[in-house]
């Protein structure tokens, strides 16, 4: 939160300094913070941090009224809309006033589409692309992709250009062990904040074959959202998360493949759940880590059949293969 | 079944005619011959569909409902298994199977045989707890062990020389003394391994597993042959048999990659075009059948009872033809002539000429067979062919290699 207003004063600082020093905004103008607000599309506390740095920086200073005036010598104020004065904003701060927030909206859908597709190789994300392909302006592209940057998804190469993957068996490898050591460790600092009625309502659901348990997949987020993340814990239940979003999205990619629907996972799922629904906490977590070492398996096979697979069933324009 | 309800029945004769069982496979088993005598043998008819490796994993994974059996290679099992598209198969339903080899049984002919480093067909075979396959045995298994052999190179003796008979080394596929003149096998989980080997008996490099190999291996073997190919060292690749042999008989290559059944077509060029030995060991593989899973009533029986035909000898005596060895080798020495025995078995000089699948000879009089008898052959396993863990790794890295041999990139 902090740090977007931050970045919102300078931008709003910026403009008003670079349309002082061209003329547009002449000594003299009456300076308002709600009509500036206003045009920058911002709320009024960030113009306010922007004028006191003007003012420190001697370019705008207080004059006998509301507000601050453009310095000069001995203008008289001049009073005038600022909206009406065609204020040059460039490209770039306009688009970065404009967005702030935009890229959360479009986010989930490029991390789905970059995580499914790091099984397939490396790719380079073309960032005009990615702009073109969501209709959005470049800054909204880099706030998703210093987002996927900062979940581990992609990096920067040499050439600076942004690359994803591939996910190799060895990292599937490791982040199976990692998973194995952290999640029956979150489950059982868990224990006491796990709402054991709604366990018993879900344990209840799934062996009515209740639709929301047709898959592992389900079984695997309710596990997440119901148990493991109501450890009292932000750090490890973020770390679980990065660590596990490749491997779920890998899933994800091979069930569009057509895998099918694995029921010896799922029935340990809910011999999983049957012990946590009768407290058996520290049974539970061993049962997990067993679980997640037959899981690793089975997913190292499986992601083997990617080599025979077309691979454009799952493109997105903005991602290129490297050959 | 529906068949036998009273509704039915009376049409029963054109029923029984059209009872057909849907094979997947290879070129390598599903023969024409093969068809033809086992619908003759067991009274149903055989659909076979002959993919090339890779699209028949694909196909074996994704369609399950496209075939009854899978005939294939253990190497490639793990994929088609572990995508659900498989049963397991029960072992008392298999009246031979007393008689299958130690090899796929235990891992190797001996206690004392080498292993071989990658995927054993013992380590996929038995299917164990939750689903797992493993080496554990059991009552249930993955896939019916059948057809296998150990490769080698083959290579020019007037290049190479004849006084290394018997000592060959796999870094022969990267000498100098053949440059241009290469070829290896285009399959990701075969000619990989004939690459690694060379690189690793040239001395460039070391593999901690050869069978298992890391991310940074792969990208140094690949660097090692993408510089070979900058020089000019590889000819082609090649994907079947007959390709292998054209090639020999063009006078293309000085030294590839070869599967036994291409020696017996190499024309004028076979007294010169020497199957080696590698002093380094073989690299081998195993074949066998798999139901798809939902097979199940009539259809299911008469899968068991294809397989069970299989292993009566006569398949297995066809298969020996190709150069091929059989799981369970009774019956095969008593479907093949004494002299035929004596030479592909026992590693003996043949008495005789020696007919081939289509009844050309491919072995004369007094032709020996490299490396010697069965069980000295199989004494000495380098690596299996293995889908590695890195699989799509070393597949993709393999394929660009294959592509800029192909477009001569440079």
């Amino acid at each position: 939160m902090k740090q977007t207003m931050q970045k919102r004063y300078e931008l709003v600082c910026d403009v008003l300094r670079a349309n002082i020093k061209t003329g547009r905004l002449p000594p003299g103008f009456v300076l308002l913070e709600g009509p500036i607000a206003d045009l920058m599309q911002s709320s009024r506390a960030p113009v306010q941090m922007a004028l006191k740095i003007l003012e420190a920086d001697g370019v705008v200073q207080r004059f006998p009224g509301r507000g601050f005036v453009v310095a000069g010598t001995g203008e008289e104020p001049v009073r005038q809309d600022i909206r009406a004065l065609d204020l040059h904003i460039s490209d770039e701060i306009d688009d970065a006033l404009q967005s702030r927030g935009m890229w959360e909206l479009v986010y989930d859908q490029v991390e789905e589409a970059v995580a499914s597709s790091l099984i397939f190789g490396e790719f380079r994300i073309i960032e005009t692309e990615l702009g073109t392909h969501l209709g959005v302006s470049r800054t909204v592209v880099r706030d998703v992709l210093s987002r996927l940057s900062e979940r581990g998804l992609i990096r920067k190469n040499q050439s600076s250009h942004w690359i994803a993957g591939p996910l190799t068996a060895q990292s599937v490898r490791e982040r199976f062990a990692i998973r194995s050591i952290l999640e029956p460790a979150a489950l059982k600092l868990a224990a006491s904040a796990i709402d054991y009625a709604e366990i018993a309502q879900l344990c209840k659901r799934a062996n009515e074959n209740a639709p929301e348990f047709s898959d592992t997949e389900d079984f695997e987020l309710a596990l997440m959202e119901t148990c493991i993340a109501k450890a009292p814990n932000v750090e490890l239940i973020s770390t679980i998360r990065n660590i596990q979003l490749p491997i779920n999205a890998a899933n994800r990619a091979l069930i569009k493949l057509g895998l099918p629907r694995d029921q010896i996972a799922v029935d340990e799922y809910r011999s999983l759940f049957a012990l946590i629904e009768r407290r058996l906490i520290d049974p539970a977590a061993d049962y997990l880590e067993n679980h997640l070492k037959i899981l690793a398996q089975k997913s190292l096979a499986r992601l083997k059949i990617v080599a025979v697979v077309v691979e454009s069933k799952l493109a997105v324009p903005y991602l290129t293969q490297l050959r | 079944m529906d068949q036998f309800s009273p509704a039915t029945k009376l049409a029963s004769p054109a029923i029984i005619k059209t009872r057909r069982l849907r094979v997947l496979g290879t070129a390598v088993t599903l023969l024409d011959q093969v068809k033809e005598t086992a619908e003759t043998d067991l009274g149903f008819g055989l659909d076979f569909e002959v993919l090339d490796f890779v699209p028949c994993q694909g196909k074996a994974a994704l369609n399950p409902n496209t075939y009854d059996v899978y005939d294939q290679c253990f190497h490639n099992l793990d994929i088609v298994w572990f995508w659900g598209s498989l049963q397991p198969i029960d072992t008392q339903r298999i009246s031979a199977w007393d008689k299958v080899s130690d090899l796929t049984k235990r891992g190797g002919i001996s206690r004392y045989a080498w292993r071989g480093y990658g995927d054993a067909p013992v380590k996929k075979l038995y299917v164990q707890q939750s689903d797992q396959l493993g080496s554990e045995q059991g009552r249930y298994i993955s896939m019916l062990p059948t057809v296998y052999n150990l490769d080698s190179f083959g290579y020019d003796a007037r290049i190479f020389g004849y006084t290394q008979r018997n000592a060959e080394s796999w870094s022969w596929l990267l000498d100098p003394r053949a440059k241009g003149r290469i070829a290896l096998v285009d399959e990701p989980a075969i000619g990989i391994f004939d690459a690694a080997l060379a690189a690793e008996a040239a001395g460039e490099m070391n593999f901690a597993d050869i069978g298992n190999m890391s991310v940074a291996e792969i990208d140094q073997l690949m660097a090692i042959l993408d510089d070979r190919r900058r020089k000019g060292f590889f000819h082609t690749m090649w994907r079947t048999a007959e390709d292998a042999s054209q090639l020999v008989r063009n006078h293309k290559v000085a030294v590839q990659s070869m599967w036994s059944a291409a020696y017996g077509n190499l024309g004028g060029e076979a007294p010169h075009f020497l199957e080696s030995v590698p002093l380094e060991g073989y690299r081998a593989w195993h074949g066998g059948m798999s139901l798809r899973r939902g097979l199940d009533g009539a259809a299911l029986d008469m899968a068991y009872e294809y397989m069970n035909w299989w292993l009566d000898g006569w398949a297995g005596a066809v298969m020996a033809r190709q150069g091929y060895y059989f799981s369970v080798t009774d019956p095969v020495e008593a479907a093949l002539t004494k002299d035929e025995w004596a030479y592909w078995y026992r590693g003996e000089e043949a008495q005789s000429d020696l007919p081939g699948v289509q009844g050309q000879t491919v072995v004369k009089l007094g032709g020996r067979r490299s490396g010697g008898a069965q069980l000295d052959r199989a004494n000495r396993i380098a690596v299996w062919n293995t889908v590695m863990d890195e699989h799509n790794y070393a597949a993709r890295s393999w394929t660009r290699f294959v592509d800029r041999v192909r477009n001569d990139a440079p």
